[in-house]
């Protein structure tokens, strides 16, 4: 077996961060989610010769770490998710004042989408991945994922109570801001 | 009163527009506090475990020569 390269270990490392924030955005609990990129990491280890290098290797880490998420999940049965109650505490939101919203009435109303809306919007709109790359990681077709991110943002809107909000038009300032940036 | 529903119209379609044309908007205050949300996460510290857990790896596989 070939040996792991120093570049390879390096820009594991350096996936961490993101992987941490992808797991959580998965568990919704924070040591849950270090637990699945200890198993991604030591994973990603074991496999590093079916990884093609030059090619996205945060999309393969992202890859490995949904799969183990699933498979988890499956084992367990549904209690992967929300077993310690956190999401209960944070159903009630507010209707928000537009452009007031609360990070953590989002955060609650995250934690209500199923899982594979959850997944697809935050792999698009947050991880900065493409919606051929986000296809790709989720084993499913592009159509889907953007019938999921549309299906997560439309959830979103109502239980945050933010209506029409896209008669507000496109704006020049936060179209520059929001550039693509894959964290 | 016509040109009132005309307005309307014209209003329910503008809604159905999205700014940059992807299902999720990029304009939208949605997209702006996922990003919130996400870059919070992102730039949380790494608990050193990870690290050590690299270097154990690295220890465990089959003796190699540095080279």
């Amino acid at each position: 077996m070939a040996a792991v390269s120093q570049n390879f270990k390096t820009e594991l490392l350096g996936a961490i961060p993101s992987l941490r924030a992808f797991a959580v955005s998965l568990t919704q609990n924070a040591d849950k989610a270090d637990d699945l990129v200890q198993e991604t990491l030591v994973k990603a280890w074991d496999k590093h010769e079916s990884f093609q290098p030059g090619t996205n290797l945060k999309a393969w880490l992202f890859t490995i770490l949904r799969n183990e998420f699933y498979s988890q999940m499956r084992k367990r049965g549904r209690e992967v998710q929300d077993s310690d109650g956190i999401m209960t505490a944070r159903l009630a939101v507010h209707p928000a004042q537009h452009g007031q919203l609360d990070l953590k009435d989002f955060r609650g109303a995250l934690e209500q989408l199923p899982e594979d809306q959850r997944e697809a919007i935050i792999l698009i709109g947050a991880s900065g991945f493409s919606y051929e790359e986000a296809a790709e990681i989720c084993g499913c077709a592009v159509g889907t994922i953007k019938s999921r991110v549309s299906r997560a943002r439309t959830r979103l809107q109502e239980i945050l109570k933010i209506s029409g909000e896209d008669e507000f038009g496109p704006d020049a300032i936060s179209a520059q801001v929001t550039g693509s940036n894959a964290a | 009163m016509k040109e009132m529903s005309k307005d309307t119209t014209a209003g329910a379609a503008n809604r159905h527009r999205i700014a940059d044309g992807s299902p999720l908007g990029a304009n939208s205050e949605i997209a702006r506090k996922l990003k919130q949300y996400y870059d919070e996460l992102v730039s949380d510290n790494v608990p050193d475990r990870f690290a050590q857990l690299l270097s154990q790896l690295e220890q465990a596989e089959p003796a190699q020569k540095k080279d």
